[in-house]
Formats: C-alpha cells, sequence, structure tokens
C-alpha cells in the first residue's frame, strides 16, 4: 500500500479536527477524497504529509511514518497544494529548474519542454508565472509535482476553478499517470471528476470516514441506483438487458435505473449491442451524487 | 547546486527580481535620499560635524536594514505560507535546517543589498571627514549582526504566527523598542531604567560603539562588550528562527 490511514484523530490548538479517518490506496489507484467544506480533507492530507502530528491512530506512507521519515517519504511523492504555490515572478523553465534541482536532479532544455509537453504546457521564454490564468498555473503545478516522477501523487482540489477543456485535460493526465502505476488520492467537491476518475472514494463528514471503499460496492450497499433518462429513434427491443430496469416512459424518454455494480459506458454499449437506438441521453441524478447527499445531510441533520 | 545556496538565491531573486521587493529596495533608497539631502542641504544640519552626520547616517543604514530584514524575514514564511508557496518547499526531501539556512541566506542578501545602497550615501555624506572608513567598518562588524537579528525574528515570527500581518506588526513594535536610543535624548538614556534597557539593547551596543569609533575615534577593537551584546541577540534570534521554523505545518 501507498497509503495507510487507520483511526486518524488529530487536534489543531486544542480543537479536535479528526475524530476517525481511514483510508488505503495501492499503486495505480485513483482514490477520491469526498466530504462538505471543513470536514477535514486537507487536515487529513497534511497528516498524510507529515506536516501534522496524529494524536491517535497510524499514518504510512510508503510503510513509513511520514513525520519520522520525512525525507524518504517526501522523495517518493508529488504534491499539488489547493493555491498552486508559486513564485509569480519567476519563468515556469526556472521554478521547473528550481524545483528539480531541489529534488536533485538537473533538466534540461529538452527535458524541460518535455516535462511542460506532459501537462499540455509550452515553454514561454521570459513569461512570469504572474501573468499566467488559472488553468495554466494548476499544469505547471501539476509539472513540478511530477518532477520526481513520484509513485504517489496527493492533491487538494486540483481542478477547482478550471472551465471544463482544463479539467478534461487535467483527468487525462491524472488517467495516464495512474495506468503507468502512480497511486493519486485527490479531495475534491467536484463529484464528476470522482465519477470520471476513481475507483475508491472515502467520504470524510465532521472528521470521520462515513464511507470507504470501492465506488460500485458503496452504491450497491447504499441501494443508490444511477438513474438516466434516454431519447430512443423508435420502440427499445423486448429483449432483456442485465443490469437496467426500465422505470418510466414519459413524452417519448424512457427512464432507466442502472445497476451501480456496472459503469454506465458498458451498460450503453450493452444497450447498443441489443438494439437500442439511442438518440439522446441525460443523466437524473441517483448514484454518487445520491451516496454523497445521503451520507452527508445525515450528519448535517 | 547545494540546495541551501539554491533557496538563497531563489529568496535574493524575491527582492531583487519580484515588484514587491523592488519597491522596497526603491522606498529604502527614497528615505536613505532624504536624509543625505536634510544632512547635507539643512542650514542647520549641514553645520553638523562631519563624524556627527557619518554617525547619524550610521544609525539610519542599520535602522532601515533592521527594517528590511524584518520585512524579508516575516515574508519568506509567513508572506509564502499566505501565497501557498510554503507547502511545495517543505515537501521537497531537503530538511528543515536546509531550508530555514537558505531562507537566513535570503535575510543576508537584502542586508548585503541595503548596505551596498547605503554605501554611496554614506560616502556623499562623510567624503570629507575622516570617518567614512571607520563608519563603514563600524556597521559592517556591529550593524550585521542587529540586522541580521531582525531578520532571524522576522522568520520565527512568520513562523509561528497564523498571519504574516501580526507577525509584522509585532516585529515592527520589537524594532522600534529596540531603535529607541535613536530617537531618545542623551538625558533620557543616562538614567536608571534608560541605562538597563542599553545594556541588553543589540541596537543600543551597535549605537554606542558607532559613536565611540565613529565620533570619538576609538579603536574598534576596543568594542568587544558590545559586539558581544549583539552576537548574544543574534545567536536568541537564531535560535528562536530554528525553533519555530521546526514548527510550521503548513
Amino acid at each position: 500500500m501507498l497509503i495507510e490511514i487507520d483511526k486518524l484523530a488529530l487536534s489543531i490548538r486544542g480543537v479536535a479536527i479528526l475524530h476517525d479517518v481511514r483510508l488505503s490506496l495501492g499503486e495505480g489507484e485513483i482514490y477520491g477524497l469526498i466530504g462538505p467544506n471543513g470536514a477535514g480533507k486537507s487536515t487529513t492530507i497534511a497528516a498524510a504529509l507529515g506536516l501534522l502530528a496524529p494524536a491517535a491512530g497510524t499514518v504510512r506512507v510508503f510503510g513509513r511514518d511520514p513525520r519520522r521519515e520525512a525525507r524518504a517519504v517526501h522523495a517518493g511523492l508529488g504534491i499539488l497544494p489547493e493555491q498552486g504555490g508559486f513564485y509569480d515572478w519567476m519563468t515556469c523553465e526556472r521554478y521547473l529548474t528550481f524545483f528539480a534541482r531541489l529534488h536533485g536532479r538537473s533538466l534540461s532544455q529538452s527535458e524541460l519542454r518535455d516535462r511542460l509537453a506532459r501537462v499540455g504546457l509550452a515553454p514561454r521564454p521570459g513569461q512570469p508565472i504572474g501573468s499566467y490564468s488559472r488553468g495554466m498555473r494548476q499544469r505547471l503545478g501539476l509539472a513540478r509535482a511530477l518532477l520526481n516522477d513520484p509513485l504517489l501523487l496527493i492533491l487538494d482540489e486540483p481542478t477547482s476553478g478550471l472551465d471544463p477543456r482544463g479539467r478534461r485535460d487535467i483527468h487525462d493526465v491524472l488517467l495516464a499517470l495512474a495506468e503507468r502505476g502512480v497511486g493519486i488520492l485527490f479531495s475534491t467537491h467536484l463529484l464528476d471528476d470522482v465519477d470520471r476518475l476513481c475507483r475508491r472514494i472515502g467520504i470524510i463528514v465532521e472528521g470521520r470516514t462515513v464511507a470507504e471503499g470501492d465506488v460500485a460496492e458503496l452504491l450497491r450497499s447504499k441501494s443508490c441506483v444511477q438513474r438516466y433518462r434516454l431519447r430512443l429513434a423508435g420502440e427499445p427491443p423486448r429483449a432483456e438487458v442485465s443490469h437496467v430496469k426500465i422505470v418510466a416512459l414519459d413524452g417519448g424518454w424512457w427512464t432507466l435505473d442502472l445497476d451501480p455494480a456496472r459503469p454506465p459506458q458498458a451498460v450503453w454499449h450493452d444497450l447498443i449491442a441489443a438494439g437500442w437506438q439511442i438518440v439522446e441521453l441525460r443523466r437524473e441524478g441517483g448514484g454518487l451524487e445520491d451516496l454523497y447527499l445521503a451520507l452527508t445531510e445525515r450528519r448535517v441533520a | 547546486m547545494n540546495p541551501i545556496l539554491l533557496i538563497a538565491s531563489k529568496e535574493s531573486g524575491e527582492l531583487l527580481l519580484s515588484t514587491r521587493g523592488l519597491a522596497c529596495l526603491l522606498a529604502m533608497a527614497v528615505v536613505l535620499s532624504g536624509f543625505g539631502l536634510l544632512l547635507v542641504g539643512d542650514t542647520e544640519l549641514s553645520l553638523l560635524d562631519n563624524a556627527q552626520v557619518v554617525y547619524d547616517m550610521a544609525g539610519i543604514v542599520t535602522a532601515l536594514g533592521a527594517l528590511l530584514a524584518l520585512v524579508v524575514g516575516v515574508d519568506t514564511v509567513a508572506g509564502e505560507r499566505e501565497r501557498g508557496s510554503l507547502v511545495p518547499l517543505l515537501l521537497t526531501p531537503v530538511s528543515r535546517d536546509s531550508i530555514l539556512l537558505g531562507k537566513l541566506g535570503g535575510v543576508a542578501i537584502a542586508w548585503v543589498a541595503m548596505y551596498g545602497l547605503a554605501a554611496p550615501y554614506l560616502w556623499a555624506v562623510g567624503s570629507t571627514g575622516q570617518n567614512l572608513v571607520d563608519g563603514l567598518a563600524a556597521v559592517a562588524l556591529l550593524g550585521t549582526p542587529v540586522v541580521l537579528g531582525f531578520g532571524f525574528l522576522g522568520i520565527g515570527l512568520g513562523a509561528c504566527l497564523a498571519m504574516a500581518r501580526t507577525g509584522l506588526l509585532i516585529g515592527l513594535i520589537a524594532l522600534v523598542l529596540a531603535a529607541s536610543p535613536l530617537l531618545l535624548g542623551p538625558s533620557l538614556r543616562q538614567s536608571a531604567i534608560g541605562r538597563a534597557f542599553d545594556a541588553v539593547n543589540p541596537f543600543s551596543a551597535a549605537v554606542n560603539a558607532y559613536d565611540a569609533v565613529i565620533i570619538d575615534s576609538v579603536p574598534i577593537a576596543t568594542q568587544m562588550l558590545n559586539l558581544g551584546t549583539t552576537a548574544v541577540w543574534l545567536a536568541l534570534a537564531l535560535w528562536f528562527a530554528r525553533t519555530s521554523f521546526h514548527r510550521v505545518a503548513r
């Protein structure tokens, strides 16, 4: 396991922030840490990074204590904090060179260009980072986090404030990294990000993990079906398709509940293969959003 | 490159290449120009003895240097934390002590820049007398620990307080108190409280040494007690900076 957190409790200046947080993340996994504002997501990340000392419980990164063996742990991880953390007067080339040297590496010009290209940035000689857009800064932050070719990437709200294209680009980079075996832990408010990227999640509410594990299993255990509306060219074939339940027909729109155990993309393939002529498709809620609301509303109430 | 030098060069870039740092240096140059013009242009002040003018300017340079070091010290930790750039630095595989040494180096570079900026002004007001070289040497020897101490105090305050503004405010109060010998008249300094305060105040130690070396032409080697006071101040400020910086969480 890259990260193992169990029964983590933590206080800051005498105020208990975390009471019982657990999560585990292996190689090649993308793990979404979600929860309302102030739930303790960033504090959990700070504990995983060894910046805050636990009051109780265990935190292990690469099997090590991140506070006692900080340098060894930091050598293998990349971090993108919520506030990117840039020196606005530097150019992106100088910025990356600076951090590469702190990691004991030197970057040639071609390596630098390659690193920037990997996150969709082009070199901009002489242009200070202060003039970059939010999306460019996030990409640059990601390039910095990847400078040491980390085994583990920790991202705090990596796509907040990005336009849809920027978010999609960051998603693609993260998926490619996970395919190469990099473990990725990220906190977010955006359930779309989690839906698209994560197979495993942890939901934190008021400093406690209220749900943790495989998304599909969690959805199934909480009976959170995924509901969609489809408009078809004609009637649907009579043959039944597994993992799908037709709920209603209303003005040419068919309402379907999908079994959470099967990803929606796979179900669409099944339906098309079975002869469904899908013209239009809309999500009607359910799924992760329902799960999140159910688990967080209960606490808030 | 050694990480300490790397971080120190980054800090110097922050001062010499960023708008904020350049604005700081420009403000210092404006203040020095104002004092310089007063000392050589004002009808009454221009009648002062040349040694007295160099002494006044040395005190002003030390006070401004301490102010600049304090601002740089607070900004290098608390300012970076507020801008979000401290955490990525703390999460590199570089030890806390190396990061701190780099940041201390940044404060030292700020003082070197300030000293370089002040040297022409000292020359402008003191070039006609015999005390210019003594003045420059006294500021280098006794002003340096005082100024660096305030920079280290700024780092310590920036590390242990949540906001840069609070750290700067507390640091400025400490600086005004310490630099009060420049503002207080000789009679107040001769009172029991004034003497007690002078005995432990590094700024008083530096100013008293300037007085002896520049005005009374006493050899600088005789100022070991004053030098010791400033060295103790520097050591205490360094201890405070290190202790606080090791506690920085995020």
